[in-house]
């Protein structure tokens, strides 16, 4: 018996030890749910990080941030305002239909239909008619010459048209059905949503057999279920909560520079800061690698632009912001009164209040009078986007275009038609229009690189950061993360 | 009685209107949330049309009686995230709560009753006094401290729990305690107070010269007198613990309605926190109102008194 026992145990082991690597499943630990699986409704991490494993887009960028083929093979600018796409052929729909050239211009229009209502329609209405040509090409016609144009349609996932015509929109939300790697299997609402891989996938669909979603809220939670192995990946964590995993031997912490770009806003048309050189002193009273090593330890880095390496319009040659707060000082020294004119930082509860804290901190060390009004976020939003006159001295912020250019970034925050915008100066705005307009690479960075030295040398607003993402992950999983905060599954590997 | 009934149905009625107005109110001191439902690129015809659809383009008293008009038929909207009825959504998430809430409410009652029953009958000595400081221990732990040391506990040290999530009973285990915890340390300080005032009135002296033991003297009377304030603290609790169950579900992604109201908040649904917010209103004004009726039952001296 005792030795039958034996050989029956060494079976198994033996069984275990040949059997090749067993597909697994992954379990992946967002902050909430997503809020819609219909890529044309929602645009929130917590959505995209589902449903782009759901739908495959039309361009997709590669993990160092180039756009690549996905759904379009090849492209080509026809005319100013004219883009056609080559459609991939034999890519199929996960209810067996083949997708076409026409699901591509059903969908453009889709997103684009102002009575759809989309949170995106900002990004893609450029795009006025969609058309089929040569049976497998789309052409994209824009309402004028649109450089961004490609950096937006790598956001554009394509649906079927059959089905969503015949289901509707709200019936296609609750069980999407895409072309990506990964299958819509179910959505409990509250609490998780799983996806089964695509076995007729066109391209790889990666390592996992089943992928679960589930909201879990709270960051200690996350880790935790991280540590109990009952989570194999979790996202938006910070440093404090990271620094947990730390020497952890069956978790790791992985961390990317987004295109987030965190900055302080100046009211130039308000003492103190319509002076230049109280601009001036403000940016050497802010210790800003102080703020991203010493307080957010999650991989941020100083920036001196409203632009970060992850965009196309960053110019790498414009000199970092000098700290120096014997220097500043000297400047408020030099006119103390204008230095002590109370000023307001506005800020919202969604900004990290310890960096806006810190601010406030250095700016008062070197002389000004900085109070801090933190207000709920639709107040902080009419106070930031209010005339001049009515606006705060300061305010903190943080601007992402999810475009990876610099138009989205730089345009809203400087040019004088937004109302984001304190900032008025006709050279800048001509600037930021012939960038915006520019099909010429060249013509493009040569105007964002002068409006970065521009803002650099007059302080028009002070740049802070390139935020950082944090996420957490068993030591086995091998996870790229990207600056825009992709999480495809068909990326990842399990180490043998 | 019909009187009594009445009479207390009525405050409820008015409680529940000014809850409505209220509700109301405070949601348009906080702005217009017209600028947070849309992307920080949309233009200001963008964020007229928007209005429009809202109705936040009528004068605030129109808005007023659409939405009491709207509250008098049960309409809580639609989300406009979610796309779907805030019923739906709502009901979706309630059998959750109410589990989250009876676990809770048997935790605190099974541990919390006995314990304060020991707390009086052996008031003065040792015994009382340590039960009393865990008692305070669990009262003064707030909840995302409890809830997390007990996830860190049984999840990941041991690994006797699952440590997040739902599924099957094992899941209500920790969220129950750590939910329970706060309403245990009441029932047993009120149980404690109440039975040690029963303990000195005469038919407990005359029923122990008759010779009835401890057993049967809490059992037959000392319980049973002293429930009024049990239950009455019940009502109070329910609300107590709906508040509670915001952070606990939160703590242990658990999805009834204190988790969706986290989500909501954070998706910027603003029917679904606003319809939260009025079931709990509506839930503790209901409790209120099914307690006072459950003692005018159990002691006629309180229907008498209503009266007045």
């Amino acid at each position: 018996m005792k030795h039958s026992m034996k050989g029956f145990l060494s079976g198994i082991a033996l069984a275990v030890l040949v059997t090749p690597a067993i597909a697994r499943d992954i379990t992946i630990d967002l902050a909430g749910e997503p809020s819609s699986l219909d890529p044309h409704m929602q645009w929130n991490p917590d959505s995209y990080y589902v449903y782009r494993n759901v739908f495959d887009n039309l361009v997709t960028r590669d993990n160092t941030g180039k756009i690549v083929p996905q759904i379009a093979t090849e492209w080509e600018q026809a005319s100013d305002t004219e883009l056609t796409l080559t459609i991939r052929e034999g890519v199929t729909f996960h209810d067996g239909s083949p997708l076409t050239p026409e699901d591509v211009v059903f969908s453009v229009k889709r997103i684009t239909d102002p009575e759809f209502g989309s949170p995106q329609l900002g990004q893609f209405n450029q795009i006025t008619d969609a058309k089929v040509v040569d049976g497998n090409k789309v052409v994209l016609t824009t309402a004028g010459p649109y450089p961004a144009l490609m950096a937006q349609l790598v956001k554009l996932s394509i649906v079927p048209k059959k089905v969503v015509e015949s289901v509707g929109n709200e019936a296609f939300n609750a069980a999407p059905v895409g072309s990506g790697p990964y299958v819509f299997d179910e959505w409990k609402r509250g609490v998780s949503v799983t996806l089964d891989q695509n076995k007729d996938y066109w391209g790889t669909a990666g390592p996992f057999e089943k992928a679960i979603f589930r909201a879990v809220p709270d960051a200690a939670t996350r880790i935790a279920d991280l540590q109990a192995g009952t989570a194999d990946l979790v996202v938006s964590i910070d440093a404090d909560a990271g620094a947990q995993l730390k020497g952890n031997a069956k978790a790791k912490l992985l961390s990317a520079p987004t295109e987030r770009v965190g900055y302080v806003g100046l009211n130039l048309d308000k003492p103190p800061f319509n002076d230049l050189e109280m601009r001036k002193a403000a940016s050497l009273a802010i210790d800003r690698l102080g703020i991203t090593e010493g307080l957010l330890q999650a991989g941020e880095v100083p920036m001196a632009q409203m632009s970060s390496p992850a965009h196309f319009g960053y110019a790498p040659d414009i000199p970092a912001f000098e700290y120096d707060l014997e220097k500043a000082k000297s400047i408020t020294a030099a006119n103390p009164e204008l230095a002590a004119t109370p000023a307001v930082l506005a800020t919202a509860p969604v900004f990290d209040q310890r960096i806006v804290q810190a601010v406030q901190q250095m700016l008062n060390d070197a002389g000004f009078n900085i109070s801090i009004s933190m207000t709920d976020m639709p107040t902080y939003l009419g106070i930031v986007r209010s005339d001049p006159a009515e606006n705060s001295e300061l305010s903190f912020g943080r601007w992402s275009c999810a475009c990876q250019d610099a138009d989205g970034i730089a345009y809203p925050t400087l040019h004088s038609d937004s109302n984001w915008s304190r900032v008025n100066v006709p050279e800048i705005d001509t600037l930021l229009e012939e960038a915006r307009v520019s099909l010429d690479p060249e013509v493009r960075q040569a105007a964002y690189t002068k409006v970065h030295q521009m803002v650099r040398d007059n302080y028009y607003l002070l740049p802070m950061y390139q935020a950082a993402v944090l996420y957490g992950a068993v030591s086995d999983l091998e996870f790229e993360p990207t600056a825009n905060e992709s999480m495809f599954l068909n990326r990842m590997s399990v180490a043998q | 009685m019909l009187r009594f009934l009445l009479h207390r149905g009525g405050q409820a009625l008015i409680a529940a209107f000014g809850v409505v107005t209220l509700v109301f109110f405070i949601q348009r001191l906080s702005g217009d949330p017209t600028a947070l439902l849309l992307p920080e690129t949309a233009t200001q015809a963008d964020i007229e049309a928007m209005r429009v659809t809202l109705g936040l383009d009528q004068p605030i008293w129109v808005q007023y009686f659409d939405f009491l008009w709207a509250m008098a038929q049960f309409d809580l909207g639609r989300s406009f995230v979610q796309n779907t009825s805030v019923w739906e959504i709502i009901l979706s998430r309630v059998p959750q709560t109410l589990q989250l809430a009876g676990g809770a409410l048997v935790v605190a009652l099974v541990v919390g009753l006995p314990l304060g029953l020991i707390m009086a009958l052996t008031r003065g000595k040792l015994v009382s006094r340590f039960v009393m400081g865990q008692v305070l221990a669990f009262q003064s732990m707030p909840t995302f401290w409890s809830g997390i040391m007990l996830i860190l506990v049984f999840g990941v040290w041991l690994r006797w729990l699952p440590s997040s999530g739902t599924g099957s009973l094992a899941h209500l285990i920790m969220p129950s305690i750590a939910l329970g915890l706060l309403s245990l340390a009441t029932y047993a300080r009120i149980t404690r107070t109440a039975v040690l005032d029963e303990l000195g009135k005469d038919y407990v002296r005359s029923a122990r010269a008759r010779g009835v033991g401890t057993g049967r003297l809490v059992r037959r009377h000392l319980m049973r007198n002293s429930l009024i304030p049990i239950i009455s603290i019940t009502a109070l609790e329910l609300s107590q613990l709906l508040a509670g169950a915001v952070i606990v579900e939160t703590v242990f992604a658990w999805p009834g309605l204190g988790l969706l109201m986290v989500q909501s908040v954070a998706a910027r649904d603003f029917l679904v926190v606003q319809a939260v917010v009025l079931l709990g209103a509506f839930v503790t004004i209901f409790a209120n109102l099914a307690a006072d009726i459950l003692y005018s039952i159990i002691d006629p001296r309180v229907r008498l008194a209503g009266k007045l």
